[in-house]
């Protein structure tokens, strides 16, 4: 990996990111920090509003470089690359607006003492709003290069809705996991338990959005493999993957960690100071391994930035992900992994049941946080079957990938497992005591869980069927 | 390369007792952390 890009269109891959996909995390952050009302979180959430702001410059410099630089290649569309350009223009002036609003209200609060609502508020919409523009802006930007999206559909066995997805759900966990490490640290600077929290949910979501990106990446190396899309080298994609693996790995870690001290924290009321510092030192080298994941899924299609000292194995059968899928594809490997995936959705089925249940106004006579004891048991059935699924998965994936089922259920295991984080976080719900009924809200959040898993357990079994 | 159904057996109950006996062990220590909790 070379850390310094060596190249304007790697600078510009690189930076468009943040101002785009970051946005949604910073603001996320920043609508916690409105709705707790926590000063710190808002303040810190400002101060990435004005970077984001000054990022627009080099994002716009590298993009015009980059644009005279493949002016001349045939292969990139000038009306799209006009288009990206006007888009781009008007999101990057947007993130510049929204930037420059954050400076004021953070300059205007060193003479209120405090910052002021209706200033806040406006952010809110600005950033919604670049948000919304920068979505055009990133779609359009990844058509200019991304030609595979319009190959003819009919001739393709795996279809490049996949790859679309992928490119898109990557940088998800990806950019996610830089705002949570920095909200993260900012918080454990700062002893601010609310920061706190909110970065461990974000490291959680990183983690199950780690899933479908997984999932989707293993789709889109059948779909530019078979048939070969001109360009698209299998030994650069299996690089790729073998380092994805480690970051699911990573994101788990992370991800388990995290929750697990989400849950404890409602039972103890605080946090344990040495698992805080475990799972940065987990973060930071997840986010090490994410990073050269990115780097070698950038080269795939983007031949542009690659060096002389990117060159990897000529090899399109070298690889560890390539050894699994050979050692998984025997019986005595696959049944006990099987095996241990049954175990896990009755784990994960019986505890959704059990907890929903209860919120939904079943065993009123015990309370809700004797029924949140359980949870561990269902996030453990989790841990299981994401590990087991992706071996079974490596075992034939591009029939498991091309199961009208499947997609569904990969989607389902994310909205399940994220819905279930409601239950650790909801302050009126951990009041909920014995002989009290739920909150309507709740309710409605257990319901979403109890039908998520039970899609995720059916689309798994008609896999074979249909 | 074929494998008995003995080998088939002995390896889903090991892989099965090692992945279950990790996970609740995890699982006991984690409740203990939380046991002097008023829940």
């Amino acid at each position: 990996m070379h850390l310094i890009p060596q190249s304007w269109a790697h600078w510009h891959i690189l930076l468009s990111v943040f101002p785009s996909v970051g946005l949604l995390f910073v603001l996320g952050f920043y609508l916690t920090g409105l709705v707790v009302h926590n000063d710190l979180m808002q303040r810190s959430c400002l101060v990435v509003f004005a970077g984001l702001g000054l990022l627009a410059i080099p994002t716009y410099l590298s993009g015009d470089f980059t644009m005279a630089a493949l002016s001349n290649d045939a292969r990139i569309s000038a009306d799209l690359m006009a288009s990206h350009f006007l888009w781009g223009m008007v999101g990057l002036a947007a993130v510049a607006i929204t930037g420059g609003a954050a400076i004021v209200a953070l300059w205007r609060s060193r003479g209120l003492g405090r910052l002021s609502p209706p200033a806040l508020h406006l952010i809110v919409a600005l950033a919604l709003l670049t948000l919304a523009l920068m979505v055009v802006a990133g779609e359009l930007g990844w058509q200019v290069n991304h030609h595979e999206l319009r190959l003819n559909a009919t001739a393709q066995q795996t279809p490049q809705a996949w790859s679309h997805a992928h490119m898109i759900l990557n940088h998800l966990p990806t950019v996610g996991f830089v705002f949570a490490l920095g909200f993260y640290i900012t918080g454990l600077v700062s002893s601010d338990v609310v920061t706190q929290r909110a970065s461990l949910v974000v490291f959680v979501l990183c983690a199950l959005l780690g899933v479908p990106t997984y999932v989707t990446g293993a789709a889109s190396m059948w779909a530019l493999t078979d048939p070969g899309v001109v360009g698209i080298s299998k030994p650069v994609i299996n690089a790729h993957r073998d380092m994805a693996l480690v970051t699911v790995f990573g994101l788990a870690f992370t991800g388990v960690t995290a929750w697990i001290e989400l849950w404890r924290f409602r039972h103890l009321g605080r946090f344990s100071r040495p698992v805080l510092y475990l799972i940065l030192g987990f973060a930071i080298i997840t986010f090490a391994v994410m990073a050269e994941t990115g780097h070698r899924g950038g080269q795939i299609n983007h031949p542009e930035i690659l060096i002389a000292t990117d060159a990897s194995t000529a090899d399109p059968k070298a690889g560890a992900t390539r050894a699994i899928e050979l050692l998984i594809n025997h019986v005595i490997w696959f049944v006990p992994w099987q095996t241990v995936h049954f175990f896990g959705f009755s784990l994960i089925f019986g505890t959704a049941l059990v907890v929903s249940l209860r919120v939904l106004g079943f065993w009123k006579s015990v309370s809700f946080a004797a029924v949140h004891r359980l949870l561990p048991l269902g996030v453990l059935g989790v841990v299981m079957n994401v590990f087991s699924g992706m071996l079974i998965l490596l075992a034939d994936s591009s029939r498991y990938l091309n199961a009208p089922t499947f997609a569904p259920k990969i989607a389902l295991i994310v909205i399940g497992a994220a819905a279930v984080l409601y239950f650790s976080l909801s302050e009126r719900l951990w009041k909920v005591s014995a002989g009290e009924d739920a909150p309507a809200g709740a309710k409605w959040v257990a319901a979403l869980v109890l039908i998520s898993w039970t899609g995720v357990i059916m689309g798994g079994r008609l896999i074979s069927y249909i | 390369m074929e494998y008995g159904n003995a080998a088939i057996v002995f390896v889903v109950v090991f892989v099965v007792l090692a992945v279950l006996g990790l996970a609740f062990a995890g699982l006991y220590w984690l409740n203990k952390t939380v046991d002097g909790s008023a829940t």
